[in-house]
């Protein structure tokens, strides 16, 4: 049991404790490490085993789109800056230091000396001047592209002198530095060419020659197996230090698996062939953490991360007949809070997340533990409160017990949802019954993933549907397509193109407003009456913001896992074993 | 062909597109995914798409994926060897298994019947998906076989004959895995083709000259009880390669399954494409085959 | 024949009695399929007895109270939650119960605190069904394709024989894809079902199919075929009378495998969001729960769907041997004889 965060027992408060607890849980980490002492000396050596879910589809950081490639690629190459994941602050990382401009807008970066890639070869400038041009070229399709985009225009990046870059930015935008996190360095003597000739979006694929597959990062590639493992060494060039001066990393090598599915991951872990997991299930972490004795694994529950559950009404332009008829209701705030009501969270929390979860009032989860409103609080359960908002709403019950609106039409809806997901399927039960209870009849429609998008975004003929998506960044900007009514994934009513209610355009006001401002505290402010507008009108109805479960090798210390993703490789230099006979 | 473009047309009929799973990242605008669609090729019409395709197959490539950035049949390759390793074991096991025991069971009814309905019920009730979890959990338990996977993860190190017994060592369980519901499906087929053969005028006159036992089911019995069986092994490649799919996802056998399964709920459409026409090609040489041995065995069928 | 016979009425009727369990659920059943006991998530079954703490023999079954062990009756006819009676009559008359505020899990419940027990007989109405009406349907299409194309042979022979390849080796998951996409979101679950059944049949014939033509194949060149031809006889007298029957021992075995395999298809359907939505029920869905290593080793009633569905098949099997046994001309001389 030994190393288990439970928070079963704080239930009811653990809205408010579990992120504090998740603080307290690292700031010893921190703090020994900023002193440069370990609890344990670290040893050289080892080889780290980790499972990815799906295949690691190419070595190309320009491109790259699903996590398993991410994190293999975050092993293989360094970002200027980066966000640490334990106190998710952003630190220097290639660069030396960094400078803002009063006006906000132009950002100076001075790069570390001497800092060679894997293959021995000096970084300089020019190396920084063409990864933006990489990432900011149109014909490489980059997805991380529109992040470089602030104000409508690209960032303009220039050389200063042999060490120290300048990004000028068309306008001034809040926390820009956050930006860099994850916009690796990229050799130029490697993929100058290919960038010539225009086909650097499909080079570094599975097949390269590994000499060729050339980075900043603290490993790099030494054998790949197709649809098996990936193999990557420690990089003899890599930059950083340890306290002592010792280089890193100190592990020798990290070996990815493919396995495929959740449950044989498990089974590896609790085999030991597999030293970390991540992302997992409440179930298979609490059988991991009640089997554990002798202890073997270290078993983190990181509270909520920034991924939100919710389901919401599509008020879009109806295309259907029977849709117009419904959206009549939906379009009514006084309907959605009253069916916000009607839900009970804390029954998704306890029996869709087995109590990993927190119940979630908007957008922001209690994760995001600077920019959450902490005078918020989640509508609470009681179909009394839903039958009163219900009946002040012009509804009414009809002699069976069944909702019925003014013109005495019965009130019933589909819940979208996607197939293969057991969890959202849950949910999905759980609000039919809870609906069930004040009159509101709901059939649960299942779709493939695919269809399920493709209603939702391009046909838009669907009632309500059951959705969660996951915030890239703490900070509200990551948030903009979801909250401006003119964003891509402001899936509650798509293609606008100006504010159709005033909320919504009050929200567009305060999120342009926040955009600009510099002062943290002020943005704070203006972040907060977002999430009480989100709250009031309830445009999306939150259900629940999962845990972040993830376990670990006993003997692997400095294991400093973080609620953004990579959670549990983003410091790979500093991890090691703590025993000679580790695998 | 005309599968080709027949599953071409399923991929155009069914929503969504491989560029469906960046519209839920709020960080990707509109503007770029129009973007990337047209740099995909993604925008053009269906007949332009398959042509292109077609030129595609011409030199080899078989296509572009959009997910791994390179030609898709390299990709393939790598890992058919991986899936035809797993299935051809498999019914190599399932039929040396089930011919003897299916005509065991024919001849041996009185003895065999009760326990072998049971049993070959058993294993066709389970679904493979249990079977393999199944299998999965008692070899985490008790330590005897590898937990899933192809190879240990020192393999590299080995030489090659230790890499051998690695492989046939994480062989064991997914073969047996697949093996089991072919190896009942199979024995119900061979017992019940040769109690056909039982009640014909020839097997009587044989076992009125003497003949009888094993004598009798070998060398009189077999070849004309043979026909049916001889279809059902040509499908049976096909169908075990299906459900080496299931198995390879849950046991993490680094072969086809995982691969296409990616694919298809990406519709990285070329790659999916690319296993139709593997499974296309094992199907159609499956009845191919079967023809010829139909006619080996029976040479008045016209062979066409 | 008279002890062979026996043993047919018996697996016979045991065939009949599952059904007719499954299709009067609502009695057999003591809660509704849908009925969510939220305190009671994945409960283990319920342990009913007859002998008490003090050893003393009790004549109605009780049980111990999870909380405060409490002593609680199993009664017999009681009055619960109303259901309808082949979805005709309504009714609320359960085979048994228990007195409120107690519950009876008799196989536990499943992650949402439903009743386990009564989700298995519901689950029985459509899995029963779907395995048969899908597998009659495969096997139809495949018995009358595979005799044209076996007995026509030439043209007709490789259209079909082409038909069915095609068949076997298309991605139907993008065309089920695509049907899906056309249905309407909030389809009736009836509606559901018998889409789901037409699929299955329909996809299903082309295996089959192959293995008819084969055994019709060789079957019209046999000597007692090339007879009746040279005497006369008509196509149509030739394939019912002499080659068909010989296709029937594999139709028979081919039954027994496919009932079982259809009702366990259902699970790849849900895969897509064709199979029995949520809330309703059936084998197929219910089974989607257990491939989990933590519910495999701790729960291991949740294994009931599947144990049923083995019973089917060696009940289906037994019955299809045996009838098969009884055609004329397969005589047996099994070595006990």
């Amino acid at each position: 049991m030994k190393g288990v965060l439970r928070l079963r027992g704080s239930r009811l408060v653990a809205f408010c404790a579990a992120p504090a607890f998740a603080t307290l849980l690292v700031a010893p980490w921190a703090a020994a490490l900023a002193a440069g002492e370990y609890r344990v000396a670290p040893r050289r050596g080892g080889r780290l085993v980790v499972s990815v879910r799906s295949e690691v589809k190419h070595f190309n950081p320009l491109t790259a789109i699903d996590q398993p490639t991410r994190t293999v690629q975050s092993l293989l190459h360094a970002d200027l800056l980066r966000i640490d994941r334990t106190d998710l602050e952003i630190y220097p990382n290639v660069a030396s230091e960094w400078d803002v401009s009063d006006d906000g807008r132009t950002y100076t970066i001075t790069l570390r000396e001497g800092v060679r890639f894997s293959d021995g070869h000096l970084l300089s400038v020019e190396d920084v001047l063409f990864s933006f041009r990489a990432y900011l070229d149109e014909r490489v399709h980059s997805p991380q592209r529109d992040l470089l985009i602030v104000g409508g225009e690209p960032i303009r990046v220039e050389k200063l002198d042999e060490r120290r870059v300048t990004f000028e930015l068309a306008r001034p935008y809040a926390a820009g530095e956050r930006l860099f996190d994850s916009f690796h360095v990229l050799p130029e003597h490697i993929l100058g060419d290919s960038f010539e000739r225009g086909d650097v979006a499909s080079a570094w694929g599975v097949l390269t020659e590994p000499k060729q597959l050339v980075g900043l990062g603290p490993f790099r590639v030494k054998e790949v197996v197709a649809g098996e493992r990936i193999v990557v060494e420690r990089n003899p060039y890599y930059f950083k230090l340890d306290a002592s001066s010792n280089s890193l990393p100190y592990l020798d090598e990290v070996v990815f698996v493919s396995t495929p599915t959740e449950e044989a991951e498990v089974l590896r872990f609790r085999a030991g062939d597999v030293h970390i997991v991540e992302r997992l299930s409440a179930e298979n972490f609490d059988a991991l953490a009640a089997d554990d004795s002798p202890s073997r694994f270290q078993m983190l529950d990181l509270g909520p991360g920034l991924e939100y559950h919710f389901f919401f009404f599509n008020l879009s332009p109806a295309t259907g007949e029977t849709l117009g008829a419904r959206q009549s209701w939906f379009k009514n705030a006084g309907f959605r809070r009253a069916v916000a009501n009607a839900v009970d969270k804390q029954a998704i929390v306890d029996l869709v997340f087995g109590g990993r979860a927190t119940p979630l009032a908007t957008h922001v989860t209690t994760g995001n533990k600077h920019w959450l409103n902490r005078e918020l609080g989640v509508e609470p359960y009681s179909v009394s409160a839903a039958k009163r908002g219900l009946r002040e709403s012009g509804f009414r019950w009809d002699g069976e017990g069944r909702l019925v609106d003014e013109s005495g039409a019965r009130v019933e809806f589909s819940l979208l949802t996607n197939a293969g997901n057991r969890k959202r399927a849950m949910m999905a039960s759980l609000i039919q019954a809870d609906l069930d209870q004040v009159g509101i009849r709901v059939r649960i429609a299942t779709l493939e993933f695919r269809a399920y998008v493709a209603r939702i975004f391009d046909t838009r003929d669907h009632d309500a549907a059951l959705m969660a998506l996951v915030s890239g960044d703490t900070d509200p900007n990551p948030q903009l397509s979801v909250l401006m009514s003119d964003g891509g994934t402001h899936v509650w009513r798509l293609g606008q193109d100006a504010p159709h209610t005033s909320w919504e355009a009050e929200i567009d006001r305060l999120m342009q407003q926040q955009l600009v401002t510099l002062d943290g505290r002020r943005r704070k402010e203006l972040y907060d009456r977002v999430q009480a507008i989100m709250l009031e009108y309830q445009p999306i109805i939150g259900l629940a913001s999962p845990h972040i479960l993830v376990g670990a090798d006993n003997e692997l210390k400095n294991f400093r896992p973080g609620i953004l993703p990579p959670y549990t490789l983003w410091n790979a230099d500093e991890l090691f074993f703590s025993q000679a006979s580790a695998p | 062909m005309a599968i080709s473009f027949l599953a071409f047309l399923f991929l155009e009929l069914a929503p969504g597109d491989y560029l469906d799973r960046m519209r839920l990242n709020p960080q990707i605008s509109r503007e770029t995914l129009e973007l990337m669609r047209e740099q995909y090729g993604l925008d053009r019409p269906f007949l332009e798409r398959y042509w292109n395709w077609l030129g595609t197959v011409v030199d080899g490539t078989w296509g572009f994926s959009f997910a791994y950035g390179t030609a898709v049949a390299p990709l393939i390759w790598a890992r058919a060897f991986n899936t035809l390793l797993l299935s051809v074991g498999a019914s190599v096991v399932a039929w040396t298994a089930a011919v003897p025991m299916g005509a065991l069971w024919a001849t041996r009814k009185r003895a065999l019947g009760p326990f072998m309905a049971i049993a070959t019920s058993l294993c066709i009730g389970l679904p493979e998906l249990i079977l393999a979890m199944i299998a999965l959990v008692a070899a985490q338990r008790s330590g005897w076989f590898p937990v899933g996977g192809m190879a240990s993860i020192g393999a590299s190190d080995l030489t090659y004959l230790g890499r051998a017994r690695d492989l046939a060592w994480h062989l064991v369980l997914p073969v047996a895995v697949l093996a089991l519901p072919a190896f009942a499906l199979l024995t119900r087929h061979v017992r019940s083709a040769i109690e056909d053969v039982m009640g014909e005028p020839f097997v009587t006159r044989a076992r009125s000259f003497g003949i009888s036992g094993r004598r009798l089911v070998v060398h009189h019995m077999l070849r004309p009880a043979a026909s049916p069986l001889i279809s059902i092994a040509g499908l049976s490649v096909a169908s075990l390669l299906s459900a080496s799919f299931v198995v390879e996802v849950v046991m993490g056998w680094p072969g086809l399954g995982p691969f296409l399964l990616d694919a298809i709920q990406a519709r990285d459409v070329h790659v999916v494409i690319g296993g139709v026409m593997c499974s296309a090609v094992l199907v159609v040489a499956g009845g191919l085959a079967a023809d010829l041995a139909h006619y080996l065995n029976d040479p008045r069928i016209d062979a066409r | 024949m008279t002890r062979r016979n026996r043993k047919l009425t018996a697996v016979v009727s045991c065939l009949v009695m599952l059904h007719v369990v499954a299709a009067l659920a609502g009695f057999f059943a003591p809660y509704s399929y849908r009925e969510q006991n939220r305190d009671a998530p994945r409960a283990a079954p319920t342990r009913i007895r007859w002998v008490d703490r003090s050893g003393r023999f009790r004549a109605r079954p009780f049980f111990y109270a999870p909380g405060d062990g409490a002593v609680v009756p199993v009664r017999l006819w009681v009055r619960g939650s109303s259901y309808e009676v082949l979805g005709l009559v309504p009714s609320n008359l359960h085979l048994f119960g228990v007195d409120e505020p107690h519950r009876i899990f008799v196989l536990g419940t499943d992650s949402l605190g439903r009743d386990l027990f009564s989700r298995l007989l519901y689950g029985g109405q459509l899995s029963l069904s779907a395995g048969l009406v899908a597998a009659a349907l495969a096997l139809g299409i495949a018995l009358v394709m595979g005799a044209v194309a076996g007995y026509g042979g030439r043209w007709l022979d490789s259209v079909i024989m082409w038909v069915g390849d095609v068949f076997l080796s298309l991605p139907w998951i993008y065309m089920l894809l695509a049907a899906r996409a056309f249905l309407p979101l909030d389809m009736d679950p009836a509606e559901a079902f018998l889409v789901i059944v037409l699929l299955l049949g329909f996809l299903g014939w082309a295996a089959p199919m192959r293995l008819v033509r084969g055994i019709v194949m060789s079957a019209k060149e046999r000597e007692f075929v090339t007879a009746a031809r040279s005497a006369g006889a008509g196509h149509l007298h030739l394939l019912t009378r002499h080659v068909l029957p010989q296709t029937y021992s594999m139709l028979a075995t081919q039954a027994a495998v496919l009932v079982p395999a259809y009702m366990l298809a259902e699970v790849t359907l849900s895969f897509v969001g064709l199979g029995v939505g949520e809330p309703r029920p059936s084998w197929g869905n219910m089974l989607t729960d257990v491939p989990r290593a933590s519910v495999l080793s701790a729960q291991p009633w949740v294994f009931a769907p599947a144990v049923l569905i083995v019973v089917v098949s060696w009940l289906y099997h037994s019955v299809l041997s045996s009838v098969h046994k009884r055609e004329p001309g397969a005589a047996d001389f099994g070595s006990a004889e």
